[in-house]
């Protein structure tokens, strides 16, 4: 369970002085995102969905605004939000000298699960993910899609209850990609809350049960797939998303 | 933290810089080229030398008194000169015509010694031959005096006695300071692509935003690279501890002066009391990491920071700082100071040590607090 109220964060410009104007990343974002649904953050590139997921992740902390994991604050009990949370980035960040099997291995060590424990779960993982075919593979040679899944395995690695997955099918192929819709719905049906970022409308449409439209640093609309085309009287969820930021489709 | 080791032994720049350029390669490059120097700088007087001579048999007496100090007599090649100069033969001697002569009339008997001042064979044989000639010129001239009823005594003004008081040899300084250079630098070594690699370059791969996301406290996380540094700055240490050692069994002790002390005891008094310095070297390179964005920036930084360990060394060279109660805390330093003692077997105040240790464990701490704080802003990610 995700809640986000409010949320403001504006950087520094890279380079510039104290005097300039502070660029604005997320200026007004609030959503929920409930257990055993699959939420998706839609909006453009630079709307501030990297932004978003990273504050609720507890990465950067908001300016102004508070946001809550299960029911921690994500500014105040950031370990708590962090055990709840599985968090995959848009990038995978795997470590390629290390095989797979290593790679989730020292997620799960660091998450302090013992020894025995670490083992177990790790070849939970595998099996969910079907991995065993390139586990003791040093990745630096992987695919997107292997790359994908190990860090998705190791997201999932302390069992969270929520899982934040940043432009997860980006690279992926349509195989790859289908595999991985049905390990999201697989985890929301056990009740996982699964917040998923895309900028792909098809790939919202084919999976999420709500959906929230960020753009311009702001959510501009967050309702189920009806309710959006219903609110923007738009059939189609791309004339929907037109409107809904505020352009005429 | 094991992870960082097992990752990085996998990383063959890591482990070359770790295990085998600090520990065995600079230890071998420098103190082999200082073990060579010095064979050429010292003379033995009594190894036996070859020297050709143009026109022996005109000089009998100088060349059984060559002969009786180590000198065995050659016949001179056809063109002594071109000989010289294209190294066939380190030196030449040519005794010239009218030197019997010179010698009986009690007149300079004309002698000419052929060098290759370019040339460090030459130059040193030369200075051995030279001595021999002065010593024999000595007693020609004490000879020619007392022939005429005059004490040779008379002669000598001045008994000039020199007494070197050092323990050590000149050489022994520079080699008694080979010893924490190489340790430190080694170490610096060691560490520097570790750091590097689990710092600006876990940003540069992006694999720190979900290490970062995950339910550990920062300071666990820049400990834990801080431990696997350690590990590494630490085994270079030992290596180089154990090479080092090795090295010295090889230094002839003549050469060196008595006064330096190489065996196991000494380097390993050494090597503790350099170790605060594996946590402060730690230390310092995954601070200066964390600054970094990109391992390239990292790698300028601290290409830049290896300047201050070595800085030491070659101050102290120069001029020589006094090991005083106000250097000790001092990291780096102190280290220095402490060590040459040791190695030269002066006495090390257990003051000195405590302060020393206790200066850099201190300097090595507010470092990781300044790390941690690092890592806990914001800018970690951008």
């Amino acid at each position: 369970m995700i809640e986000a109220i409010d949320l403001k964060k504006s950087f520094a410009k890279p380079g510039a002085g104290k005097k300039e104007q502070p660029v604005m990343a997320v200026s007004n974002v609030s959503f929920k995102a409930a257990d055993g649904q699959v939420t998706g953050l839609l909006g453009p590139n630079g709307a501030g969905k990297s932004t978003t997921l990273r504050m609720l992740a507890t990465l950067i902390k908001p300016d102004e605004g508070t946001a809550s994991i299960d029911g921690f604050d994500v500014a105040n009990d950031v370990l708590a939000v962090r055990q709840q949370l599985g968090f995959m980035p848009h990038n995978a960040g795997i470590y390629p000298r290390l095989t797979a099997r290593e790679n989730i291995h020292y997620y799960a060590k660091l998450c302090g699960l013992s020894r025995q424990d670490a083992k177990q779960r790790v070849n939970a993982l595998l099996d969910q993910l079907d991995m065993h075919g390139f586990a003791d593979r040093r990745s630096a040679g992987f695919s997107q899609g292997q790359r994908t899944k190990v860090a998705l395995a190791r997201a999932l690695v302390h069992r969270p209850q929520t899982l934040m997955l940043d432009e997860p099918t980006n690279g992926l192929d349509v195989m790859a990609t289908r595999g991985l819709r049905d390990i999201i719905r697989e985890l929301a049906k056990q009740g996982h809350c699964v917040l998923f970022s895309s900028h792909i409308m098809q790939e919202v449409s084919a999976l999420c049960d709500h959906i929230a439209i960020i753009s311009d640093g702001r959510i501009a609309i967050a309702d189920s797939l009806e309710g959006i085309k219903q609110r923007t009287n738009e059939d189609d969820l791309e004339d929907a998303f037109v409107r809904a930021i505020g352009e005429t489709p | 933290m094991i992870k960082e080791i097992i990752d990085n032994l996998r990383d063959r720049q890591t482990v070359f810089y770790a295990l085998l350029f600090g520990p065995v390669l600079l230890p071998l490059l420098l103190g082999g080229s200082i073990i060579l120097s010095l064979k050429q700088l010292s003379i033995d007087f009594d190894k036996v030398q070859s020297l050709a001579v143009v026109n022996a048999e005109d000089a009998p007496n100088l060349m059984e008194f060559l002969y009786s100090n180590n000198i065995d007599i050659e016949a001179a090649p056809e063109n002594p000169e071109k000989a010289v100069r294209d190294g066939d033969v380190p030196l030449v001697l040519k005794v010239m015509p009218g030197f019997n002569d010179a010698i009986r009339a009690a007149k300079p008997a004309p002698i000419t010694l052929l060098i290759n001042e370019g040339d460090k064979t030459s130059a040193k044989q030369s200075r051995r031959i030279r001595t021999l000639l002065q010593g024999y010129e000595r007693t020609i001239n004490a000879l020619r005096l007392q022939h005429r009823g005059i004490n040779p005594d008379i002669f000598n003004s001045l008994e000039i006695t020199t007494e070197d008081t050092s323990l050590d040899g000149a050489g022994g300084q520079l080699l008694a300071s080979l010893l924490p250079f190489l340790l430190i630098i080694s170490m610096v070594m060691g560490g520097f692509y570790l750091a590097i690699d689990t710092t600006a370059g876990e940003r540069e791969r992006q694999s720190l935003e979900p290490l970062l996301g995950l339910p550990l406290k920062r300071q666990s996380l820049v400990l834990g690279k801080f431990g696997a540094t350690m590990c590494f700055v630490g085994l270079s240490g030992i290596l180089t501890a154990l090479s080092v050692f090795v090295l010295f069994q090889f230094f002839p002790t003549d050469i060196i002066g008595g006064g330096l002390n190489f065996d196991a005891a000494t380097i390993t008094k050494a090597f503790l009391v350099a170790s605060p310095l594996v946590a402060f070297i730690s230390a310092v390179l995954i601070t200066v990491s964390a600054f970094t964005r990109s391992s390239k920036e990292a790698q300028t930084y601290l290409g830049v920071l290896m300047a201050i360990p070595m800085a030491p060394f070659f101050i102290l060279q120069f001029i020589s700082i006094r090991s005083e109660i106000f250097t000790m805390p001092v990291p780096m330093l102190s280290q220095y100071q402490l060590l040459e003692r040791i190695v030269l077997a002066d006495e090390t105040p257990a003051l000195f040590v405590i302060l020393s240790v206790l200066g850099t464990l201190f300097c090595a701490a507010l470092l990781l607090a300044l790390a941690i704080k690092l890592y806990s802003r914001d800018r970690i990610l951008m």
